[in-house]
């Protein structure tokens, strides 16, 4: 069961979100945007059959990342974690608040941007969609406690932007959205064995272009859930730190 | 909701300190405060009085001596005993005055719908702001998002209140209200610990400690600590300066 305090964070993250209204129509309309380009600039079919399902991917981690960094920092430098931390909120009700308020988020980015790459950039698509929302779901788990446990890191909005050169742009080149990791050079087929994109990648490429289900993808599954795990663990380490620096 | 009455002191320090890395925020301070009464800590910037009561809300640790809050040790389980208004205004911005509120009262587990929508309108009518309950904290002014700061402090009904500098940046009338709502909750059996560097503040207060460098160098009444410097007509801030320099002089 999930604790009532771990729903009071996840109810005040959603506000927070629903209330800025400029961000909300960023986080539909820029996904779309980005397919759109996408499927624009690579006519050929195969090619972008190829490409596209990768973005659904990339994008969960991206915004998963961004968007909570981004919160959980103006929440160590506006005082309000500090405020959280003498209360008696748990670090993992806080986390887990985190996770609740934002995967919403990301469900439903990911379920319009499904719909538009299958009935408007008419991706093909031979498997089942809650497969691929669960999926997804655990990237953004990753991505979360990602986001958290870097805003550690940083001290301003400026800072955390720039994490993302350094986080999640290695990821997207080395991941295999654009060509096959095994065609990388052996070095960088070694570094991309590391990255977790590249896990989400080859899941959601055999979710929705070869017919697999959750259960053929134990392997990417594993590796995901053990990052994110490892990142639930660092985030909520590192709540502390934060509140009393 | 229910006040409690503890026999225990409010607050009990006992030789704690804290240090970051080579500084000592916090050098060996011993201090006592008993129930139902405004105790203000009064120091220059950077004397340890927010470290101090971060100790005391247990975001940090001594790295010696022992810290009591109504008779137990500072920890989560603690918590919902307490209120805390940071330095910081410490809101969500994005929020309406109505959202902040409700959402710490939530966090201190008013779990009962209809009692925590009383509760809540009753302490953004206490700091008067029921007219802008609706407004984001974005669109409020900083003497307003004190006063938002205040309410989230105090929604839970705390027995033992800690305020941090919370009348830096009111405009004289504004701290005047503040003092009045802090005089109405030690007549309801609250405990204020209060921290100010202003000798204004401090004339509020029931008990006083004086600051520096992470020690306490007096601790009284008002009129106690203006005694003991020997002039009849000194105020307190002639009483802070003569326990300074009879600091200075050990």
């Amino acid at each position: 069961m999930i604790p009532n305090q771990a729903l009071t964070i996840a109810a005040r993250v959603m506000q927070q979100l629903i209330r800025d209204r400029r961000t909300m129509v960023l986080l539909i309309a820029v996904p779309l945007v980005i397919a759109s380009i996408v499927g624009v600039s690579i006519p050929e079919k195969q090619m972008l059959d190829y490409i596209a399902p990768a973005i659904l991917a990339v994008l969960i981690l991206f915004f998963g990342f961004l968007l909570t960094g981004i919160s959980f920092l103006r929440e160590r430098s506006q005082g309000t974690l500090e405020r959280l931390m003498a209360s008696p909120v748990s670090k993992p009700d806080i986390v887990g608040g985190y996770l609740l308020g934002f995967l919403l988020f990301a469900v439903l980015q990911t379920m319009i941007l499904f719909f538009y790459l299958i009935y408007v950039l008419d991706i093909s698509f031979y498997g089942d969609l809650w497969q691929i929302i669960v999926f997804e779901i655990i990237i953004g788990i990753l991505a979360v406690c990602l986001g958290i446990f870097i805003s550690v890191f940083a001290r301003n909005e400026f800072q955390m932007v720039q994490f993302i050169p350094l986080i999640i742009l290695p990821q997207i080149f080395l991941c295999g959205l654009l060509w096959p990791v095994e065609q990388m050079p052996d070095y960088l087929q070694w570094i991309a064995k590391f990255l977790p994109l590249t896990y989400g990648v080859d899941g959601i490429r055999a979710l929705m272009l070869q017919g697999q289900n959750l259960l053929d993808i134990g392997k990417e599954i594993g590796v995901l859930a053990g990052y994110a795990a490892g990142l639930m663990v660092l985030a909520s380490l590192t709540l502390r730190r934060g509140a009393a620096s | 909701m229910v006040k409690r009455a503890p026999a225990a002191p409010a607050v009990k320090v006992d030789r704690a300190s804290f240090n970051y890395n080579n500084i000592k925020a916090v050098d060996k301070l011993s201090l006592e405060v008993p129930s139902g009464i405004s105790f203000g800590l009064l120091g220059p910037n950077g004397a340890g009085k927010t470290t101090l009561i971060r100790l005391l809300v247990g975001l940090l640790k001594p790295k010696s001596g022992g810290i009591r809050i109504l008779g137990e040790t500072p920890s989560r389980k603690t918590a919902h005993l307490i209120g805390y208004m940071p330095q910081l205004h410490s809101l969500y911005t994005e929020l309406s005055v109505m959202q902040n509120v409700d959402f710490f009262a939530r966090v201190y587990r008013l779990s009962d719908k209809q009692q925590r929508a009383r509760r809540v309108e009753e302490v953004i009518r206490l700091v008067d702001l029921w007219p802008r309950r609706k407004d984001s904290v974005l669109k409020l002014s900083g003497g307003m998002r004190q006063r938002v700061s205040l309410a989230c402090a105090i929604v839970h009904n705390p027995p033992l209140l800690f305020l941090d500098e919370p009348t830096v940046g009111l405009d004289p009338e504004l701290r005047f209200t503040f003092w009045e709502h802090f005089a109405n909750l030690t007549k309801q059996g609250t405990t204020l610990i209060v921290s100010s560097h202003t000798m204004d503040d401090a004339a509020h207060c029931d008990r006083l400690a004086f600051m520096r460098s992470g020690k306490l160098i007096a601790q009284g009444t008002p009129t106690e600590l203006r005694k003991a410097t020997g002039k009849a007509e000194a105020n307190l801030e002639d009483a802070f300066l003569y326990f300074i320099h009879r600091e200075d002089k050990k």
